[in-house]
Parts: C-alpha cells; structure tokens; sequence
C-alpha cells in the first residue's frame, strides 16, 4: 500500500524534475539530464534506484541463541536483536556489556543459524521442558568460560558420534526456531533500507574436517524445515534437495565458508565419496553454489603462503586449525578458493567441466548475533563469553600482567586460537537497489565483491572496444556496462585481441586511505595452472614498475602506540584501465581485483592499546585491510 | 572409575576421616577428560589425567578456602556474576498483557516522529577528487560553480564511483554516503540553483537539487506492527526498572558523604557494565 502511494508521487516528482534540470543543464557538459527515467517510470522503484546499480554492503552468516553453539556460549541475543544490531542499535553482549557498530547500520543481512537442533538448546534450557530433564543437559548452561568450553565440547562430540538424544531432534522444536528465523526477516524487511534474507547453516563436518554453507533463500517462502547435516552429510545430497526445492519454486543458493578449516576437503578434486567428478557434478555444484566466502573472523581463505609464495600480501588473517579445536591443518590444496578457481579453470580444459567458477564474498559467522561486528577499533568477541574479555583473547597480558613475559606459560588453547582470528569480513552486493529482488539477483549473477571489514567500493569490468578515454569519462559505468562485462561474468575471445580491465577502487570514509588496487591473475599453460599478482595502480602518483608490475611502497606508517595513522598517504580512489601484457588468447584465464589500504592497528593492538600495555608480540600489531572482487572469467572455448 | 577412586582418596586421605571431602564425581571427571581430549585432539595419559585431576582439587580446595575466609566478599567478578545471574533470572517473570487500540493510537500520537519517512530528493553533482589534492579539487570546484551560474560550458569535473545524477534518494542515504555537511547543504537547497563546494570524506562537490518529497508521517494503520513490538519493548523495560525500584525499597543505600533513601539510584552505578567495547 505504502509503496503504491510513494511511486504514485516519484511519478510527479520525476516529471517536475526532467525539465527543470533539462533547462539548466544546457551548457553544462558534465551534467547529462537527470531522470530520464522519468518517462519510463512504470515500476516504482525504491528510492536510490540506480540502473548503474549502488554498492550495498552486509552479512550473510550471523548466528543467534538458536544456534547450539551461541547457547551454551551465554548468547541469549535473537533474531530480532541481530537486525536491530545490524540497523544500528545496541544490544547486549553475553558478558554484560552493550555491543552496537560505530561504522553505521548494514544494507543487508540473513540470519543464518545452525539447522542442526535449532532452538534446542533454549528448550533445554527451560524447566518446563522435557529435554531439561535428559543427562546431557545437566550443568550445560554455566556462564563460566571453561565450564562453556567443557559443554561445547561435550556437545560436539556427542553431535560428531551421533549420540545427541532423540529428543533434541523433535520437528517441533526445529519448526518453532525455524518460525522464529522467518518471522524476525519478515518484519525487518524494510525494502528501499533494508533487506533481510531468510537463511541457515547447514554444519556437516566429516572427522572435524569443515563442509559448512550457509543456505539463503530469495523469497520467503522456504521449506518447513532447513535440510541439515543430520540428514546427511554430503553437500550432494543438499544441493540435490535445493534442486527439488526450486522445481517447488523455493529459490536458495548455497555459500561455503571456513574452507580453510577443510583440511583440503572443500575444494578438492573429487567427489565428496572419492570418485571422479563429471559435467553433472559441476552442474550440480555451480547451479547451487555460485558464491564462497573467502573471509571470515576464523580466517581468510583467498590463499595461503604455501600456496602463492609469490604473493606477498597472502599472509593475511590465516587460520591454520580445525574449526573449534586446535588440531592443525596438514593440506592446504583444496582449502583455499585462489587454488580451487585454478583447479577450476584446468578442469575446464581437460574434462570440459568447472565446478569451481565461484564469485566472492566475506561476512562475519559472529555468534553474538551481531552482524558486521568485524570493525578493528570495536572488535569484542565472536563466540560469547568464550572470547568476551581481551585476555581471554590474547591481547593483552595475562593475570592483569603490564607487560609480556616471555617465559610465562603459553596461552590456553582457546586463547591461542581466538588470537588467530580477525575482525573480518563483509559481503557486498552491486544491485539496482536495496531489495530482496536485486541483491538476490547480484549473488546469483556474481555481482559480488569482499572486504576484510571497511566498507571499501570495488568496480571491475572487462571489455574489448571500452572508449579510449574510459577512465577519464564522467559517463565511465554506462560505457563499461555497455561496452563490457563485469565481475562474476564471462569474457568471451574477440579476434585474439587482449582485452582491457577497468580497475576502480575508492575508500571507505570511516577507514583507511588506499595504497594499491592489483589484479590476481590465475590461467593454463601447458597443462598446468598458474598464478601471478600485478599491481595496476598506485596510490600518491607513484610510478608503476611495468615489469615486476610492483608499486613503490608508499611509506604510510601508524604509530602502534595511538594507532594513529598518516593523513597525506594513500589516495581516495585508484581508477586504471589496465591491459594485461601476458594475455594470450588461446589461455584460459581469471582474473579479479584485490585493493589494498594503508596499513592500520589489528583489533588486538586496539585492546591493547584501551588496556594500556604493550601489544602481544606473537601477533602481527597492523594489517592491511582490503577488497577482493568477485572474478572474470575469460572463456577461450566453452 | 578407578581414577576417581585413587583421587578421592588421595585428597581425603586415609589419616582422618574428619576433614572435609573433596568429590569429583563421575560427570565431572568425564567432562575434565572430555574438555582435554577436545583441545588436545587425544586422550590424555595417565600422568596428564593425574594433572588436570589435581589441578581441578586444588581449584575446589582453593576456592573454598577462599570462600571461608570470605574473599568472595568485596570481588567485583564475584558480585558482578551474581548480579547478572540475577537479572537475567528475573527477566520475563510476568506477561505482559495484549495492548488495545486507544493504547496504541496513544503511542502513535506520542512518537510521531519515529515512524517520519525520510525527505527524498533528485539531485544532479559535479564531483571534484581529493586525488587532485585538498586545495586544487577546492580550487576546481569554486570555479566551475561560476562557469554553472553564468552558463559557460566545461566544469571539469571527475567521475565518480557513485551517481552524478539521482533521480530519488533520501536524505538520511546522503548522509551516509556523503556526511552530514553535504546532507545539510542539500536539505537547505533552494531547488534548481547550484551550490557547493561541499565537503565530503571523498572531496569537493558542486550540487543542484532538482526536486523533493518531503518527509511524511505514515497512517496509524500501517504502523500497527512496529507500534504493538515498541509498546511491548517498552512494557518491558518499565517492568526491568519496576523490579529493580522494588528490591531498591529493601534497602537504605549509603554513600560516603551523604545518605540517600530507599530510592536512591546513585547505587546502579556500582553495576554498571564493564567499558569493555567503545
């Protein structure tokens, strides 16, 4: 009803507009006439439409007291807080204290529990339920942190030998959390600000080894229940039932996260049983999968220095352990998504079939139901009152200690994993506007870009015939639109000419300033896939070496003691139109985007530094944050 | 089982049967191999199973030392534990009754503009980068406004990541994408003149508002919803503070330099939450 009125009146608005600003923009060369789209106005659109599309920026993966997990970490935050969180209220943190963004509020969030015991746990929790009264439950609600781990702990085992009580799996419970979920996205659905999306986690973990994704549907009409890992473990069977679902018309698409806790089983090169994989397993796999996560607070997955030792920005917020424990990982191949899109692309040109041609995003996977929750200076904690306290995660020196003492004894194991983690990750979507529609159609179409937390902008397109003076032209989307294709997309050959990319990063303000936008190229050269990393454009006029493809570094610093950064180094914004010199026409090829800021205090140099001791030596005091669009793939032959 | 046995008995010991009795049960000792194995990714040893034991007895042993000598007495952690174990159990105590409409029109009455839709605007800019530097994008922008007024062609402007042209956008989006200084200047607009330069976190800009929707207060009938949730979270929260005048009634509070009465609230300031996030 509202929207019908609003549109009803833009129509008027939009009339009025065209001939004032047709009027007084003769003359005016930059200016082309606002609102041509005045005439053509027929669907009203929400306000900010843009058919150049605007960058809206969110979180895909927010867990709630609904998950197992959340629950016996003290989380006692809903649904319903996680939007108001995201939209830029405060709520409360499992330790007492009040949590709220200072970035401002997101465009967009799913709500993504663990489907496996939904909402079990709160029911456990609960004297008047039966499941209160199962052994299992018995001291599993402690506020203490190792009492929490010790309950975690009997749970996961209990969940991993298939010895979770019947009980926890009544659909009854599962529907009523599942209701929950559904009705909390219904009502913050505010189409035109924010969007919500109705979604789940499915958590198989064969042997620890982590198959994660997170389900998120288009619509709201979804199954009555989530299919989880209790019904199988096996990604096949979820995506098989996503294809049923959608043969119903329920529309979702799958994004596997925590690739790096795989041990090299989330993109490996077979099927989950071993076999071989054919053109219908990649059809399966791509047709439900067409995202992965590649950052999150348990790590970054882009690469691993093992894997790219010619990259020298790949050492970033790298987990080297299972998820939720601290076995280490012994196969990084097949546990990172640069390697999985090179596997891809040779599989492509040796088999005919690529299962892994994936566009990007990052997001949060906090527990704390508080989405975007990844900001360096307002880092506080992932999982509850497990991590709630800088000590507890390793930021500051033990026992209320004012300095390190390098023979103390090493930290618990759960403090040295919780250090490990970052503040990581958003996803960002390029639609038309803020709706379910667009940003649903940006991930299904790969229009997706990832950043490390700041709320950097990244556009990508890649064409043949782009004007000479693209970058320099204020008409610079519509002619790469026209003239080009974009993140996520395929290039086809044109002639064996090389084609030109269009490279535009620009800063989030309440961030850093930006040192250098590259592009990861990835391609098959006689039989083998190879990588390399060109940086395309340098902040401070530097000059670009054109044959390590280097920038000079530009010397900003921070001071570690104020975490103060340098104002005049780096740039706004970084705009190129590059043509890669190594093209070859008949090679098979990805590229995408890596835009790289200033260096800046890591969360765990902020604790420190609100606590008044020195940082923890044995992390790295400053990162640099960044952006990773989705790729481009050049298709030679299909 | 046997562990456990060799425990008790080693902390007992066989001497005197009179001393207290530290037990760890079963459960526990299931859970204490449990936590262990988890992070350590194998069944620990007899000798590290001995350790984790003695070190959880000495714990018991410990704090109930600690306990009898009422060291639990003035500890912050302690008493901050105790206070949020509290709250948290008195938390959704009694329903909260269905409001009716004459209610709920009240509170629509009472917070008008909560529920506003934000001002919309089309609006055309000229965008200056701060690559050029601070001064010369300030610089460019001054004089491409004269060259706007008088009508002169070439204003030099830059491309911009985000629209030159918007045919419909809040006011509260300006903000968030450009600062409040440009969301300022654009709400004080007289339409169809071009004003500037404005500030903004990416450099100068020159704006024309070409049109506007001012903000408008939606029906009571489509706020039902958000209104009924806003009465219940304030019911809530009055039932939160209501529960927390009644214990303060159970006590006479006293601070150095003054006394205050039952209801003194100068008392909440000793629970509040540890600064912990800013």
């Amino acid at each position: 009803m509202r929207m019908e009125t609003i549109g009803t009146r833009l129509l008027g608005l939009l009339a009025g507009t065209a001939l004032a600003a047709g009027a007084l923009a003769a003359g005016a060369d930059t200016v082309k006439p606002p609102a041509k789209s005045a005439t053509v106005a027929r669907p009203a659109h929400l306000p900010g439409y843009n058919t150049e599309r605007n960058a809206y920026f969110g979180d895909l993966h927010v867990h709630t007291k609904l998950s197992f997990d959340a629950y016996i970490f003290n989380v006692r935050a809903s649904p319903e807080d996680a939007y108001r969180f995201a939209k830029g209220g405060a709520i409360g943190h499992a330790q007492g204290y009040d949590i709220r963004l200072i970035g401002g509020p997101l465009d967009f969030v799913a709500v993504t529990d663990h489907s496996e015991f939904m909402g079990a746990l709160r029911e456990a929790d609960d004297p008047k339920s039966p499941l209160s009264k199962l052994p299992i439950v018995q001291g599993l609600f402690s506020p203490d942190h190792n009492q929490i781990a010790a309950a975690f702990t009997r749970v996961v085992t209990a969940m991993q030998a298939n010895k979770v009580p019947k009980e926890f799996s009544d659909p009854s419970i599962a529907g009523r959390a599942w209701r929950e979920v559904q009705d909390a996205a219904e009502h913050n659905n505010d189409p035109g600000r924010f969007t919500t999306l109705v979604g789940y986690e499915f958590t198989s973990a064969p042997d620890g080894r982590n198959l994660h994704r997170n389900v998120i549907f288009r619509t709201a009409k979804v199954p009555g229940l989530p299919f989880t890992a209790n019904n199988s473990r096996n990604p096949e069977d979820l995506w098989r039932t996503m294809d049923g679902w959608r043969a119903r018309g329920i529309e979702a698409l799958a994004i596997p996260h925590n690739s790096n806790g795989s041990d090299g089983l989330m993109f490996q090169t077979t099927k989950f049983d071993g076999s071989p994989m054919d053109k219908a397993y990649a059809d399966l796999r791509r047709r439900n999968e067409p995202l992965a996560e590649i950052t999150q607070i348990k790590g970054t997955s882009e690469t691993h220095p093992s894997l790219s030792p010619n990259d020298e920005w790949s050492n970033f917020e790298i987990m080297e352990s299972y998820i939720g424990s601290n076995k280490m990982i012994t196969k990084f191949a097949g546990g990172y998504v640069r390697e999985a899109l090179k596997d891809g692309i040779l599989m492509q040109e040796k088999h005919g079939f690529n299962p892994y041609k994936m566009g990007f995003i990052g997001s949060s996977d906090t527990h704390n139901a508080a989405p975007g929750s990844v900001e360096e200076r307002n880092f506080f904690s992932k999982v509850g009152r497990e991590d709630a306290t800088p000590e507890l995660r390793g930021s500051v020196p033990p026992g209320g200690a004012r300095t390190w003492d390098p023979k103390a004894p090493l930290p618990g194991a759960n403090t040295a994993r919780f250090q490990s983690w970052g503040a990581s990750g958003l996803a960002a979507v390029w639609a038309e506007e803020n709706s379910r529609d667009a940003i649903y159609a940006a991930l299904r179409r790969k229009e997706t870009f990832a950043t490390s937390g700041p709320r950097i902008k990244v556009r990508f397109f890649a064409g043949y015939d782009f004007p000479a003076d693209l970058a320099r032209r204020h008409d610079i989307v519509t002619q790469a639109y026209a003239h080009g294709v974009t993140m996520g997309g395929d290039l086809l050959p044109s002639r064996g000419r090389a084609p030109q990319f269009l490279v535009w990063g620009v800063r989030d303000p309440n961030s850093g300033y930006l040192q250098r936008a590259q592009i990861v190229k990835g391609w098959v050269e006689n039989g083998q896939a190879k990588e390399r990393v060109f940086d395309v454009a340098c902040s401070d006029h530097l000059p670009l070496d054109k044959t390590a493809w280097r920038c000079p570094n530009n010397g900003a610093k921070v001071d570690v003691a104020t975490c103060a950064t340098e104002r005049f180094k780096g740039d706004v914004e970084l705009r190129t139109v590059w043509t890669d010199p190594t093209f070859n026409p008949k090679q098979r090829a990805f590229y995408y985007v890596r835009v790289l800021e200033n260096p800046s205090c890591r969360w765990s140099t902020w604790d420190a530094l609100r606590n008044g001791t020195p940082p923890n030596p044995k992390l790295a005091a400053t990162i640099e944050e960044r952006a990773w669009s989705s790729p481009i793939w050049y298709e030679p032959r299909t | 089982m046997a562990i456990g046995a060799v425990i008790f008995l080693s902390a007992v010991g066989l001497k005197s049967l009179q001393r207290p009795v530290v037990r760890i049960d079963a459960d526990e000792l299931n859970q204490l191999g449990a936590y262990w194995e988890q992070q350590m990714q194998r069944p620990p040893t007899r000798d590290e199973l001995r350790g984790i034991i003695g070190e959880r007895v000495d714990e018991e042993i410990l704090a109930r030392e600690a306990r009898s000598q009422g060291l639990d007495k003035d500890d912050i952690i302690v008493r901050r534990r105790l206070a949020q174990k509290m709250a948290f159990a008195s938390e959704d105590t009694a329903p909260i009754p269905e409001p009716d409409d004459a209610t709920l029109q009240a509170l629509y009455a009472r917070t008008a503009g909560v529920y506003a839709t934000p001002e919309r605007l089309a609006l055309s800019q000229v965008y200056f980068s701060e690559t050029r530097g601070a001064d010369a994008a300030k610089g460019a922008a001054l004089a491409a406004l004269g060259r706007l007024k008088t009508g002169a062609p070439g204003t030099g402007g830059d491309p911009f990541v985000m629209p030159l042209t918007y045919a419909d956008i809040t006011l509260p989006d300006l903000g968030r994408d450009y600062g409040e200084d440009y969301a300022r200047a654009a709400a004080a607009a007289a339409p169809g003149s071009w004003i500037g330069p404005v500030r903004s976190a990416y450099g100068w800009h020159l704006l024309r508002v070409d049109g506007r929707i001012p903000s408008a207060q939606p029906a009571f009938a489509s706020l039902r919803a958000q209104l009924r949730e806003a009465w219940f979270a304030d019911q809530r929260q009055k039932a939160n503070t209501a529960m927390m005048d009644r214990l303060r009634k159970r006590y006479r509070v006293e601070i150095a330099g003054a006394i205050a009465g039952g209801a003194g609230r100068a008392s909440s300031a000793t629970v509040a939450p540890e600064p912990n996030a800013d």
